[in-house]
């Protein structure tokens, strides 16, 4: 027997109320998990957005569009090596209403090389290519809806009118997959083309955003500057950011959310204290009179701290280990994949970051301790002749 | 009775005063008392007669009002908390009304919670704690915790836990208070035994004259004051044998 095991006994006294608060523990801790995976996901696009990419649109909004001769502009630009564009289709599936997917008109040729981060096989992409009403669908979305190569889609615009007489009507050519975080796997993306084509003459030859990657990573933020000032002086001015701003100010938008998010994750750590402080407050007071008789014995007040806080610790380790092995799984394998597939427009990567299970690991043994400094004073304070005399 | 030749305990007008409900409660009065080494004597008295407080002073438990308390020829009423601790675990052995083991460890392992106290080494603390169970009597139930022992047997292993560290003394507040008949004799017999063999000095506060009538001496605490002392009731075994 050493100090440690005589604290650890402790522990398996009770073992309904051990379990208990183990169980109070690890639902705080994977709660904890989940707000904080919650907010990584959400920000993951701009901590992994490319660095050489910049996006340029409308000075007012994103929602109004740019000429289309601007692309032309931006190519002559040194230092830009490629640039690409697309317009927000806003489509939808009338088979299926109530799935939301991005889709958008691209430009065929560009656009890959631009997000080279997709992965199209290169008889798919050809494919593509060569249909003019050819569709590349995501593999998540793809998976979800049954949708299959050579399949016939029709999709209604919330945004563009269908062409006079008829639909917008496409055939899949190719799924696209990606390992980046930062890339939604339910994206429907077709040729501008036909978008353009299937216009009223007043619409045509607008476009929604440019992208382009910049020769050299570390000038990404000043060629932003430099685009700018380029359509400073004609008739639409337009405001550049690299990817990871662009990101991040759409972000902006949702900061309310996040803050909110990150509070809550704050009051699930005092929860979690108070549900273990109030278990170590419990076993502290029913062992007065064992407090008592060690101290009578010759155990020193810091040695009843010890035992304590060691107990207090423990049980915060046990929980923390319930709630990180539960949850981190059930993330990884389960919730974080359906959200992958399903949310993938607001989420497309959502797993728990390690860093943050390590994280709630420590907190939850470190907030035992803090829990358990209250009762552990109190406990190694007393009299001993008092804690005593409650024997009798 | 002979002159004594040293007493190992030596209190001199010493007074003891709670403080409650902002009442000064004067429960020991200017108390002279003188314990030889190797007695095992009684301490008796009505309830509320301060016989407990008597004791944990003598025990290092408590700090007095007023007056000296010499143990061993150590004065032991100015040391600090943490002295009196340290001083506790080497000197003295603690036997309770209710037993008060840990409920939580085995009967072995509440032998050698106050080896831990010690630079005794792990393995030599187990050995230790055995030997001092097989004194008791109880060497067939060192792994046993407390709930699956009777009193008698909760009692005997606080006992050898009172032993282990060798102490010089041995406080025992109303040992046998909530044991039968039977097992009371046997705590008596063991406690006795201790005395005679080992020369641990005892001193039991008891409310049962049987029980008093085992020790070799008692006395008698009285409202905070010990009343004329008490003819032995029979001659200090220890001395009887030097
Ligand atoms: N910590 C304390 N605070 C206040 N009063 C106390 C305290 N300890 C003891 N007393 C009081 O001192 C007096 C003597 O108490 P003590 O416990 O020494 O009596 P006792 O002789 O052991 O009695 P019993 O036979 O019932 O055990 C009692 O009146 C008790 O209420
Ligand atoms: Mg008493």
């Amino acid at each position: 027997m050493t100090f440690t095991s005589l604290a650890a006994r402790n522990i398996l006294r009770n073992k309904l109320r051990t379990a208990l608060t183990i169980c109070g523990v690890a639902v705080a801790v994977i709660t904890f998990l989940l707000l904080r995976t919650v907010l990584s996901a959400w920000t993951s696009a701009a901590d992994f957005a490319a660095k050489d990419r910049v996006v340029t649109r409308h000075k007012i909004t994103f929602v109004m569009q740019l000429p289309k001769r601007y692309i032309d502009q931006v190519r002559q630009m040194p230092g830009i090596k490629t640039a690409t564009w697309a317009n927000w289709f806003g489509g939808k599936d009338p088979k299926h209403e109530n799935e939301f997917f991005a889709s958008i008109a691209v430009d065929p040729g560009t656009y890959f090389e631009v997000y080279d981060e997709m992965e199209i096989p290169q008889d798919e992409l050809d494919a593509f290519k060569a249909d003019k009403r050819g569709v590349i669908v995501g593999d998540a979305i793809a998976k979800k809806l049954g949708w299959q190569i050579g399949q016939e889609l029709t999709l209604e615009s919330g945004i563009y009118a269908a062409p006079e007489g008829g639909e917008w009507k496409f055939t899949i050519r190719g799924i696209y997959t990606t390992k980046a975080r930062s890339v939604d796997r339910s994206s429907v993306l077709f040729h501008w083309e036909y978008l353009n084509d299937g216009l009223p003459e007043a619409r045509r030859d607008e476009i929604g955003w440019i992208v382009s990657r910049v020769g050299d990573a570390k000038q990404t933020a000043d060629m932003g500057v430099k685009l700018d000032k380029v359509f400073d002086d004609q008739d639409v001015q337009t405001l550049s950011q690299d990817e990871a701003s662009f990101n991040k100010s759409f972000l902006a938008g949702f900061s309310m959310v996040l803050k909110a998010l990150n509070l809550v994750s704050l009051v699930i750590l005092v929860i979690m204290a108070l549900v273990m402080g109030n278990t170590i407050a419990m076993g502290v007071r029913e062992r007065t009179s064992e407090y008592g008789t060690m101290r009578a014995i010759g155990f020193m007040p810091k040695h009843i701290v010890f035992f304590v806080l060691g107990e207090a610790m423990v049980l915060g380790l046990l929980g923390g280990l319930a709630g990180v092995g539960l949850g981190y799984p059930f993330v990884e394998k389960v919730l974080g994949r359906w959200i992958e597939e399903n949310l993938g427009a607001f989420f497309p990567f959502f797993r728990v970051p390690p860093e943050w299970a390590v994280v709630a690991l420590l907190l939850s043994m470190v907030e035992g301790l803090v829990a358990a400094g209250i009762p552990a004073w109190q406990a190694s304070r007393i009299k001993v002749t008092d804690a005593l005399r409650r024997v009798v | 009775m002979s002159e004594q030749a040293e007493s190992i305990i030596r209190l001199r007008s010493v007074t003891k005063e709670f403080e409650r409900g902002g009442e000064r409660l004067r429960v020991l009065e200017n108390l002279d008392l003188d314990v030889g080494r190797g007695a095992f004597e009684a301490l008796m008295g009505p309830s509320g007669s301060g016989k407990s407080t008597l004791l944990n002073l003598m025990a290092g438990l408590d700090r007095p009002s007023g007056g000296s308390i010499e143990i061993d020829r150590k004065r032991i009423d100015q040391m600090s908390e943490g002295e009196l601790a340290a001083w506790r675990a080497n000197n003295v052995g603690f036997v309770f009304q209710s037993y008060n083991l840990l409920p939580v460890l085995t009967a072995v392992e509440n032998v050698e919670l106050p080896l831990l106290l010690t630079p005794v080494a792990s393995s030599e603390r187990r050995k230790r704690a055995e030997t001092a169970l097989r004194v008791v009597g109880l060497q067939d139930r060192m792994q046993h915790y407390p709930r699956q022992l009777s009193g008698g047997q909760e009692q005997r292993v606080s006992i050898a836990r009172a032993i282990v560290t060798d102490p010089i003394l041995i406080v025992a507040d109303e040992p046998t208070g909530d044991l039968d008949r039977k097992s009371a004799d046997e705590i008596l017999t063991l406690l006795e035994t201790l005395n005679r063999t080992m020369g641990k000095t005892i001193v039991m506060v008891t409310h049962d004259p049987a029980a008093a009538e085992r020790a070799s001496m008692t006395r008698h605490l009285d409202k905070g004051r010990l009343k004329g002392e008490e003819a032995p009731n029979r001659e200090p075994a220890w001395e009887a044998k030097t």
